[in-house]
């Protein structure tokens, strides 16, 4: 794993080492330039020192020759010491162009210092005229030596031309290799960089996108970052993270699941308590005396009683039946008349049912007791608290693909929010009700059955009565499969 | 489209590696050495060959001469002079080269007693053999080692026997020399007048002239006034040919005359090739320089001790006009 911090060392290290290298190469090539310089610059000083120290013999001399002091003689003798060291130093020079002129150089200094000799000899044995006469030469000489620098100093020119033209040609291809070599370094560079940034805000970029795709909800893609530095490391716990979550969602999902399914058992457990309940009494037992005495009034000659209590034994054996089981609409209506005629007689002329039943729709299916208990509301909320009575009105009729069943009254009517209560099955009260099923359980079956939630409308408003609509589809064709069939 | 990128900037990327390379190869390849000392400066003879005619046709064939020889033999040979007959500068080489301890001096012969010091006095008490070449100064006032070069008397006579031939043996023939009274010039002299002493038909007449042109075209003025009658004129100094020549142009025709010169004057060849000279003598430079640089080695190695004092003589012949063009 290559760090961040490390790429940035690399980074540094890699510029370093490019001025480094630049540094060392162009202070060497300036030290060896120096170098020479300080060569050529010895030649002409050495070449002028001769002069110099020619031309000092001379003025030393004479000055002896007029005042003979020991002084001036030491300063001779210093003179001739420095003259001959500058000899030494002239014969490193030779090279083989100045060879020739050279050496004429060096035997014009020992003629030099022969003729100061020379004087100086004279000068000791007081012959005037040969000591000026070697004075004079001394002093020819010296000028020679001065002329013969002069050609020497031509002549290093001339043959150190091709040397010094290299050292002009080369610090000008040295501006031109500042030149390309800066293009160069600036575009290694520029790629080094742009390499380097890259591999850090890559790797951020994919980040950043994977992160918004988890903040969208996916948690099913794999973050993925193609690098090895600190951001690869994140992106790995950013990817277990992800997988953390979506395991807990699909966990709290199968939760979920469970909890639906456990209040479903708790339904029907409750049916199950009800249906167990209902069976605490034996139907058997009341069926039959209910025959009994209905053969009895019958043979009293009460056969209105007879039928009543004939209607009342259908009805029971049909509430235990039905429930929870799909039954056709023409079964329900039959109940529903049946139920009638007991009400009928409890209500004589009080009641009024107006029934308009289009028998085509008859053979739809609907679940067990839907049918009676709505009018039985019906019958409680409109006609019983009222003197004069109320009208039911009971209507099937075909809408397009859709069997209405509209059960209407005249009563008082309801509020708004007494409907919403009860299309939001909020309430339980079975009170008064002949088969202890209230309109709520019966829009709850409704719903569960047809797997619609409109199945059910309530349409009322207070003093103008109710309307309960139940929308019932139609079945295509084949067999109708309510899902009251599966569940058994 | 990354990838050809990517690509390209590889390409960018050698290319420019490759320049930096090159130039990077010219800057630091650097070929900075003075030229190489030599050892061998002990060993060889340092020869000197100095005139007074630098940068003459003749002079030059001189020098090449003695320094091809000076290869040949392995020793140093450098050419000093002064230009133009300029004698101060001429002395002043030579006691240069005196000086600065030469093994041997070629040098063009100066009759003068200047010169004479130099090589008699100076150059023996440095113990510097001197050779002379082209010129000879007389041998017993010198003390030259020998001579190479013209016989200049031969030449002379030469010159002469040609005249005789071209013009016959009766006329004027006007005998031109500069007035340093060269010892070259005597001797052409002599050799002429050598001839022409069995023509008493054949009337030399000697004239001196200083060697500046004015000079020279005044005093061939003077002569053609004096002698109008002249057949013939002979340079002994062929330096004053050109001058003599334009006077006489000047003043007549030139195609009459018989005019004879030498050699080692800066346009005696364009003259002749012009046809303005009828004969010139033609000497030998290249082997005079040659000869001279052998024998000085030869003096110096010990090969050939004396040298013969008489001098070495280097072929001669006459060029007429009709040869040359």
């Amino acid at each position: 794993m290559i760090s961040i911090q490390n790429k940035i060392w690399l980074l540094a290290a890699v510029v370093l080492f490019f001025m480094a290298a630049i540094w060392i190469t162009f202070t060497f090539y300036n030290q060896r330039t120096q170098h020479q310089y300080n060569e050529i610059l010895q030649r002409y000083l050495r070449l002028s020192e001769v002069t110099g120290a020619g031309q000092e013999l001379i003025t030393n001399l004479n000055n002896y020759l007029l005042h003979a002091t020991p002084d001036h003689e030491e300063r001779i003798t210093q003179s001739q010491q420095r003259i001959r060291q500058a000899k030494h130093e002239m014969i490193t020079l030779s090279h083989a162009d100045n060879d020739f002129t050279l050496t004429n150089y060096v035997n014009l200094i020992d003629s030099l210092l022969e003729a100061t000799n020379r004087s100086l000899m004279y000068y000791g044995e007081q012959e005037q005229v040969a000591y000026m006469e070697a004075f004079a030469e001394a002093n020819r000489i010296s000028k020679y030596l001065s002329d013969m620098s002069l050609t020497l100093i031509d002549t290093e020119l001339r043959t150190s031309e091709r040397l010094y033209r290299g050292i002009i040609d080369q610090s000008e291809e040295l501006t031109r290799l500042g030149i390309w070599l800066l293009l160069l370094i600036t575009l290694l560079l520029m790629m080094f960089a742009y390499w380097f940034s890259r591999s850090i805000t890559k790797p951020v970029k994919q980040l950043t996108q994977a992160a918004h795709q988890l903040s969208y909800g996916r948690f099913d893609l794999q973050v993925q970052v193609d690098s090895n530095d600190e951001i690869a490391f994140l992106a790995r716990m950013f990817d277990r993270m992800r997988r953390n979550i979506n395991n807990l969602i699909s966990e709290i999902k199968e939760k979920a699941e469970l909890e639906k399914e456990l209040q479903q058992n708790k339904i029907l457990l409750q049916e199950t308590q009800l249906l167990s309940l209902q069976s605490q009494i034996n139907p058997h037992f009341l069926f039959n005396t209910l025959d009994t005495l209905s053969k009895k009034a019958y043979m009293e000659g009460s056969e209105e009683t007879s039928d009543l209590l004939v209607n009342v034994a259908n009805l029971l054996r049909y509430n235990l039946k039905r429930l929870d089981r799909k039954v056709t609409l023409f079964e329900e209506v039959n109940v529903l008349q049946q139920y009638i005629e007991i009400q009928k007689a409890r209500f004589t002329e009080r009641l009024q049912f107006q029934a308009d039943v289009d028998e085509s729709c008859l053979h739809v299916l609907v679940p067990g007791l839907t049918l009676q208990p709505i009018v039985e509301n019906a019958v409680i909320h409109a006609v019983e608290p009222k003197e004069d009575g109320g009208i039911i009105n009971f209507r099937v009729r075909r809408d397009e693909q859709v069997v209405k069943v509209e059960i209407r009254d005249n009563g008082p009517g309801m509020k708004e929010e007494q409907i919403t209560q009860i299309l939001e099955e909020e309430t339980f009260q079975t009170e008064g009700h002949s088969t202890g099923i209230g309109i709520s359980n019966v829009i709850k079956r409704l719903r569960l059955f047809y797997g619609i939630y409109d199945v059910v409308e309530i349409e009322s408003s207070p003093n103008h009565g109710t309307t309960v609509t139940l929308n019932i589809p139609e079945p295509k064709g084949g067999d109708f499969v309510g899902q009251a069939s599966n569940r058994r | 489209m990354q990838k050809a990128v990517v690509i390209l900037l590889c390409l960018v990327c050698i290319i420019l590696g490759y320049f930096t390379f090159v130039s990077a190869g010219k800057a630091f390849d650097t070929d900075w050495h003075l030229p190489d000392q030599s050892g061998e400066a002990e060993t060889n003879y340092r020869l000197v060959l100095i005139t007074l005619e630098l940068d003459t046709p003749f002079w030059d064939m001189v020098g090449a001469g003695a320094k091809e020889q000076a290869k040949r033999e392995e020793v140093s040979l450098e050419v000093w002079g002064s230009y133009g007959k300029d004698q101060d500068e001429f002395l002043r080489l030579i006691e240069l080269a005196i000086y600065s301890k030469v093994d041997g001096i070629i040098v063009q012969g100066l009759d003068t007693e200047a010169f004479t010091n130099l090589t008699a006095i100076k150059a023996a008490s440095y113990g510097i053999p001197i050779v002379t070449v082209v010129n000879d100064v007389p041998m017993n006032e010198s003390l030259r080692r020998t001579y190479v070069g013209t016989d200049q008397y031969e030449a002379g006579k030469l010159i002469a026997m040609q005249l005789l031939q071209d013009m016959g043996i009766a006329g004027k023939v006007i005998l031109m020399s500069d007035n340093y009274q060269e010892y070259f010039q005597e001797q052409r002299l002599n050799g002429i007048l050598e001839v022409l002493q069995a023509y008493p038909e054949v009337q030399p007449v000697l004239a001196e002239t200083p060697d500046t042109r004015e000079q020279v075209i005044e005093v061939t003025r003077g002569l053609m006034n004096e002698v109008p009658d002249a057949n013939a004129f002979i340079a002994l100094n062929a330096n004053v040919t050109g001058a003599m020549l334009q006077e006489i142009g000047r003043r007549s025709q030139i195609e009459p005359y018989y005019i004879y010169s030498f050699d080692d004057g800066a346009d005696s060849l364009t003259l002749l090739q012009e046809g303005k000279i009828d004969g010139m003598i033609q000497q030998a430079p290249t082997d005079m320089g040659r000869l001279s640089v052998d024998l000085l080695v030869q003096w110096l190695t010990g090969e050939t001790i004396p040298l013969d004092d008489k001098g070495y003589m280097t072929p001669v012949r006459l060029l007429r006009a009709e040869d040359a063009s």
